[in-house]
C-alpha cells in the first residue's frame, strides 16, 4: 500500500529512536565484552611475540632482549634485576651426587631453591620434592611427600630428594614440538620461556616428574625476588610455560655451587665438573661403592647420582 | 508476528545479552584469580645457610663469646683436674660442665675427657699418638680416629662446602667437623622439617593414602 504510506512515514520517530538506542547499547556492550583484550599486553607484547629463536639471536639482539626483560621485571616488581645470558663453560660437564645416608629430609633444599630461582609462592611451584621412604627399599611408590613430624629424621626411614636429573638422553627434549627446551654442552637441559607454548608434552614425557607448569601468573613477593637472573634460568616466568631445575645456571655458570647444596645442613649434596678428576663428584663416582641412577632401566642416563656411604 | 517484530526481538535479545556480559566483565575486572587458601611464606630460617652449630674456630673467627674456652679462669695450670668415674667406668661430668652431654661412640668407649683434651694444657687438644693441637684444629684430631671420614672430608666429600666449585673462580669454604657435630655427642641432631608441599588442589591430599599411615 505505497499510496497510503509515504516513504517518510516508513520510519516513525518512535521506531528510529528505539532502533538507535538498541543499536548503540548493543555496540557499547560488544566493545565492553571485548575489553579483556586490552590486557593482552600483560601476557604477550609485540616485542615478545616477534622475538627470534634463542639460538638465532645475535649478541646485540640478545642484549636487547635482556634489556627488555630488565624493564619488564622492574615494572612488575620495582626491583632492578641483573639479567644475563650465562653460557656454558668449555670442558665442563655438571654432575650432581646426593648422599642418601646423610640426607635427613629437612626440606631446606626445597625452599632455598624456591628463593634462588624465583618460583611462584602461590600457587606453589617447587623443583625439588623429598620422598620419605622405608628402609630396605628403593621403590619410590612407597615414598611419601607429605610427611610432617615434629623432627626429622624418623627412625626406620630414609629421605630421597628428587629434582631434574639432567639426563644425557632427555625424553623431555625429544617431545618438545617447538624446540623450546634443549640440552646445553655442560649437560644442563634448559627452557626458553619465550619460546615455550605450554603444551606440557615434556611434563608427560619426564619419568621423574621434574617439570612444572605455570597454571597462573607466578606470584612472588618483591622482597623475596632474587635479582641475579639468567635468561635460561631464574628470570620470572610468564603464565602458561614450563619450568624446572636448571642446576642454578645463574650460579653454577659463574663457578658457584647451586643453592640447594649451599643450604644442605647435612652436607649430603655434592656438585661439580665430572670432567675434572680432582672434583668432589669425580672422587665420589671413583671411590664410593654404591650409587644408583634413578630409573636407570629407562635409558635416560641421568647426571644425578644417588650414593650411600658407611 | 511480522518480520519487523521478529527483528526487534532478536536485536533486543542480543543487546540484553551483550549488556549482561558487559556488566559481568565490569564486575569481575580487577578481581584476582582465586588461588585457594593463602600459603604462608616460608620461615627464613629454612633458607639460611648457617651451619648446625658454631665450632670453636668459627667463634674465634667471628669474635663470638669464647669465655667457655678460657679454662684457666677456673682451673689451676699446675694442678690438672682429676676425672671421677662411676661404677660402669663412665666419667662423671662435674656440675660446672653440666651442659656437656657425653655421647661419643655407641659403646661408651670414648668416655674419657683426656682422650681428646690435653690434661697438661686444657685449652688445647691431644691425639692418641701424642700430637698437640689447637682447639680450632678439630679435623686433625677427629681424623686421628675417623680415618675414612677424614679422607672423604679432605676430598671435599664429607661435610659441608660452600662457595665456588670452580677453584680459580673464587674461594671454597670448607666447614670443619665441629661446625656440624657436637664433639661430646657427635650424631647429627634431629631438627624440625620445613613445610611440605601445598597442592594446587587440596582435596587431592585428603584422598591421598600415605605410604606409612601410622605417621599421620
Amino acid at each position: 500500500m505505497p499510496d497510503n504510506n509515504p516513504p517518510a512515514a516508513d520510519v516513525s520517530r518512535r521506531s528510529f529512536l528505539l532502533t538507535s538506542a538498541v543499536m548503540a547499547s548493543g555496540a557499547a556492550a560488544l566493545a565492553a565484552s571485548l575489553a579483556p583484550l586490552r590486557h593482552l599486553g600483560d601476557y604477550v607484547t609485540p616485542e615478545q611475540f616477534l622475538q627470534k629463536y634463542y639460538k638465532e639471536l645475535t649478541p646485540a639482539e640478545m642484549q636487547k632482549v635482556l634489556d627488555r626483560i630488565t624493564r619488564e621485571v622492574e615494572k612488575q616488581y620495582q626491583v632492578r634485576p641483573d639479567v644475563r645470558d650465562y653460557k656454558p663453560m668449555n670442558g665442563v660437564e655438571f654432575v650432581y651426587c646426593l648422599n642418601l645416608t646423610r640426607c635427613i629430609g629437612c626440606r631446606k633444599c626445597v625452599h632455598a631453591c624456591v628463593g634462588e630461582n624465583n618460583q611462584s609462592r602461590n600457587p606453589e611451584i617447587q623443583y625439588i620434592r623429598v620422598l620419605k621412604m622405608p628402609h630396605g627399599s628403593m621403590d619410590t611408590e612407597k615414598g611419601d611427600h607429605n610427611y610432617a613430624p615434629a623432627s626429622v629424621p624418623e627412625k626406620g626411614f630414609f629421605y630421597m630428594p628428587i629434582q631434574c636429573q639432567q639426563c644425557k638422553n632427555p625424553p623431555c627434549v625429544k617431545v618438545c614440538p617447538v624446540k623450546a627446551t634443549w640440552q646445553e654442552t655442560d649437560g644442563i637441559t634448559v627452557i626458553d620461556y619465550n619460546w615455550c607454548i605450554g603444551c606440557r608434552y615434556c611434563e608427560a614425557a619426564c619419568p621423574y616428574f621434574a617439570r612444572r607448569f605455570n597454571w597462573t601468573r607466578p606470584s612472588i613477593p618483591k622482597e623475596r625476588l632474587n635479582p641475579t637472573m639468567s635468561y635460561l634460568g631464574n628470570r620470572p616466568r610468564p603464565q602458561g610455560v614450563m619450568e624446572k631445575c636448571h642446576f642454578c645456571t645463574q650460579r653454577t655458570r659463574q663457578g658457584k655451587y647451586p643453592a640447594c647444596l649451599e643450604v644442605c645442613p647435612a652436607g649430603a649434596r655434592k656438585f661439580g665438573n665430572v670432567l675434572d678428576p680432582d672434583s668432589e663428584v669425580a672422587y665420589i663416582l671413583r671411590t664410593k661403592r654404591v650409587f644408583i641412577q634413578l630409573k636407570e632401566e629407562l635409558g635416560t642416563s641421568p647426571r644425578f647420582f644417588y650414593y650411600f656411604d658407611v | 508476528m511480522d518480520s519487523i517484530g521478529k527483528t526487534w526481538w532478536v536485536l533486543t535479545g542480543l543487546s540484553v545479552a551483550f549488556l549482561g556480559l558487559c556488566g559481568a566483565f565490569v564486575a569481575t575486572s580487577g578481581v584476582a584469580v582465586a588461588h585457594g587458601p593463602a600459603i604462608p611464606l616460608v620461615d627464613t630460617n629454612f633458607i639460611s645457610t648457617a651451619t648446625a652449630r658454631m665450632s670453636a674456630a668459627d667463634l674465634i673467627r667471628t669474635g663470638g663469646d669464647i669465655s667457655g674456652m678460657e679454662c684457666y679462669a677456673c682451673h689451676d695450670k699446675k694442678n690438672p683436674p682429676k676425672l671421677k668415674l662411676n661404677a660402669e667406668g663412665d666419667v662423671i661430668v662435674p656440675k660446672e660442665h653440666e651442659d656437656i652431654v657425653m655421647g661419643h661412640g655407641r659403646h661408651h668407649r670414648n668416655n674419657n675427657c683426656f682422650n681428646c683434651h690435653d690434661e697438661s694444657n686444657l685449652e688445647a687438644l691431644q691425639t692418641r699418638d701424642g700430637r698437640h693441637l689447637k682447639i680450632s684444629e678439630s679435623p686433625a684430631l677427629c681424623g686421628s680416629c675417623h680415618g675414612p671420614t677424614y679422607r672423604d672430608w679432605e676430598a671435599g666429600v664429607h661435610g659441608r662446602t660452600s662457595g665456588y666449585w670452580k677453584r680459580d673462580a673464587g674461594p671454597i669454604d670448607r666447614k670443619v667437623c665441629t661446625s656440624c657435630h657436637n664433639p661430646h655427642s657427635p650424631p647429627f641432631p634431629p631438627r624440625a622439617p620445613a613445610p611440605g608441599p601445598h597442592l594446587l588442589h587440596p582435596n587431592l591430599a585428603k584422598n591421598h593414602t600415605p605410604a606409612n599411615p601410622e605417621h599421620h
